[in-house]
């Protein structure tokens, strides 16, 4: 094959360019938006001196729907469904922090079966959460779907059971403000019992094939590190955060829905690197179990939504209420003029705001390991852009 | 329990090292804009404020000035503060940026920037971050209007009308009511017909 004189000669010149100096010139790449590890339509792009990172800047968007500004024209009701898709893999913790917020500011007091059946779907959700965050983080780590695919079966069965409550797998829109929609099929208690029994095998299934594997101890321990004081200044939470060593959980903190009634321990990690991150979400997944098992056995009868109006108009006021989502502290700021619609929708996003040190934690470190550490942070898009 | 840090207390710890800069109203702390990051740091310092971690900032559009929203949370001491800080300006409105305090306040005060073109002075990186540059206007301002022929008193129209992409005439389309159980607007409803004539429904 030949080459023309002036393609040989810009080649040349390239080459020259970029062996001149100390050897190296920096190359940008771009991971993304169209990129199987940036978790949906994120672009990272950073720039390279070799293989080492040394700068990373994150460009989103993609997925902007403005869902704050179609809030501000609907009501409080229609708003729910809205919040489904904030956080897709969330749903659940989604829709409990908006109706919390929401229900402050009516001033709706929640009867405890609904309560009850809150706590158990979050933690449901949690855990199909975790899976996905767990199976995707192995596989940036380079075990090509085995761990994954085991992980989406228990992930499958969660949302089965989403789907025989509300009829939807994904994008729920299960939670009302005052309660939840429907009461709980007769189906779903010995389905979840089952659940329970078979979870603590599979558990221990994973954590034999992983937590000794000494190619994921090679590519997350070490990794992507943080230190606690950085942590809070950038204010990371959820499993982030915890993996540095900060218990805090708003399950523990700021307890709502009666989170204060049910026994758990919060798991914290020591070094706050990617395999911590890793060990933390596999911990909760276990602490999810142990607060349904709870659910279970004290289950209340009673009505599950209380009377709210359906165009409810809240008195003028605001209202901050938060939960701990799967991926972190979960808040909905709502600020009501006396309509049948918020004046203003604000959702405090867990993804966006754990992206804030991303930068701090890549630098230094491959461009193998901003992936894996991209992958530890597990973002979901839709709740980055909103 | 997370309990609510009281807002006088606050006043107080901030007011000791910059008189002036702090006042409560209805419960509510404001703060001055001028001297906004002092006051900030002052509370994140101070023994018995500890207010480590920012939890949430967000702006709301009051149209007559924007009212910049901040919960400050103490980790150790287990309480909240919500914070407002009020900028009259709509022409150009600034602030100074808390990205020195909070390292966690970048990538929310660029979100703030970009949907409501609120500017952080001494931001390292103020970028629009959801829009790309040039988007005409910033959405989460009320006189950003979200239809094409929405009409409200005294504000400009949709931005991307203009003369020969006009929508047909603005406020042509019937404001539909919510649900009938919600107030009927006065009068008759009109429905437009696709053929455009108009017939009257009850």
């Amino acid at each position: 094959m030949t080459m023309s004189d002036d393609t040989r000669l810009a080649m040349q010149g390239t080459i020259e360019a970029l062996t001149s100096g100390d050897g190296s010139e920096p190359v940008v790449v771009n991971l993304g938006p169209q990129h199987p590890s940036t978790h949906g339509v994120f672009r990272l792009k950073v720039t390279l001196d070799g293989e080492i990172v040394q700068d990373a800047e994150m460009r989103i968007g993609y997925l902007h729907r403005s869902m704050e500004k179609l809030a501000e024209e609907r009501t409080y009701t229609q708003n729910i469904p809205f919040t489904d898709r904030i956080d897709y893999l969330a749903a659940m913790s989604n829709n409990l922090a908006y109706c919390l917020a929401a229900e402050e500011l009516l001033g709706v007091e929640v009867p405890p079966r609904a309560n009850a059946i809150r706590v158990m779907f979050a933690e449901l959700q949690r855990v199909a959460s975790h899976a996905m965050a767990n199976g995707t983080f192995i596989n940036d780590c380079g075990a090509w779907h085995t761990p994954l695919f085991h992980m989406f079966r228990d992930r499958e069965r969660v949302l089965d059971m989403f789907e025989m409550t509300c009829g939807a797998r994904l994008t729920t829109n299960y939670m009302r403000i005052g309660g939840v929609a429907f009461d709980l099929p007769d189906e779903l208690l010995p389905t979840l019992e089952q659940f329970l029994a078979d979870m603590p095998e599979n558990i221990a299934n994973y954590e034999a094939l992983l937590l000794e594997n000494e190619i994921l101890h090679a590519r997350a321990r070490g990794i992507g590190v943080i230190s606690p004081e950085m942590a809070i200044n950038s204010s990371l939470s959820g499993p982030v955060l915890r993996a540095t060593g900060v218990p805090w959980d708003l399950r523990k903190a700021n307890p709502y829905c009666g989170y204060e009634d049910y026994e758990f321990d919060v798991p914290v990690g020591e070094q706050g690197d990617c395999f911590d991150r890793f060990l933390v979400r596999m911990a909760e997944v276990k602490e999810s179990l142990k607060i349904l098992r709870q659910v279970v056995d004290t289950l209340p009868d009673g009505p599950w939504l209380a009377d709210v109006p359906l165009h409810a108009r809240p008195d003028p006021g605001e209202s901050y209420a938060r939960v701990e989502s799967p991926r972190g502290e979960l808040g909905f700021y709502l600020v009501s003029d006396g309509g049948p619609a918020p004046y203003r929708f604000h959702c405090r996003p867990p993804s966006l705001i754990n992206l804030t040190a991303l930068k701090e934690m890549s630098i230094g470190g491959t461009l193998a390991d901003a992936i894996v550490t991209l992958g530890s942070i597990d973002i979901v898009v839709g709740e980055i852009d909103r | 329990m997370t309990s609510s840090y009281d807002a006088t207390a606050a006043m107080e710890i901030v007011n000791a090292s910059a008189p002036g800069a702090a006042c409560v109203d209805d419960g509510v702390l404001f703060l001055d804009p001028e001297r906004l990051v002092e006051a900030v740091r002052t509370l994140r310092d101070a023994e018995a404020s500890d207010l480590v971690f920012l939890s949430n900032l967000t702006a709301v559009d009051h149209e007559l000035h924007f009212e910049l929203v901040y919960h400050l949370q103490s980790l150790d001491h287990n309480h909240i503060l919500q914070v407002k800080a009020r900028v009259a300006d709509r022409e150009d409105p600034s602030l100074p940026s808390l990205t020195g305090v909070y390292h966690g306040a970048h990538l929310q005060e660029r979100e703030v920037y970009d949907l409501f073109g609120i500017r952080f002075e001494g931001h390292p990186d103020l970028r629009r971050m959801f829009l790309w540059d040039g988007f005409p206007g910033y959405p989460l301002r009320k006189d950003f209007l979200q239809m094409p022929g929405q009409v409200r008193a005294g504000l400009p129209g949709f931005p991307h009308e203009s003369e020969e992409n006009a929508w047909p005439v603005p406020g042509s389309v019937p404001q539909r009511p919510m649900h009938p159980n919600d107030p009927q607007p006065e009068g008759e409803l009109v429905v437009a017909e696709p053929d455009g004539e108009s017939e009257e429904s009850s």
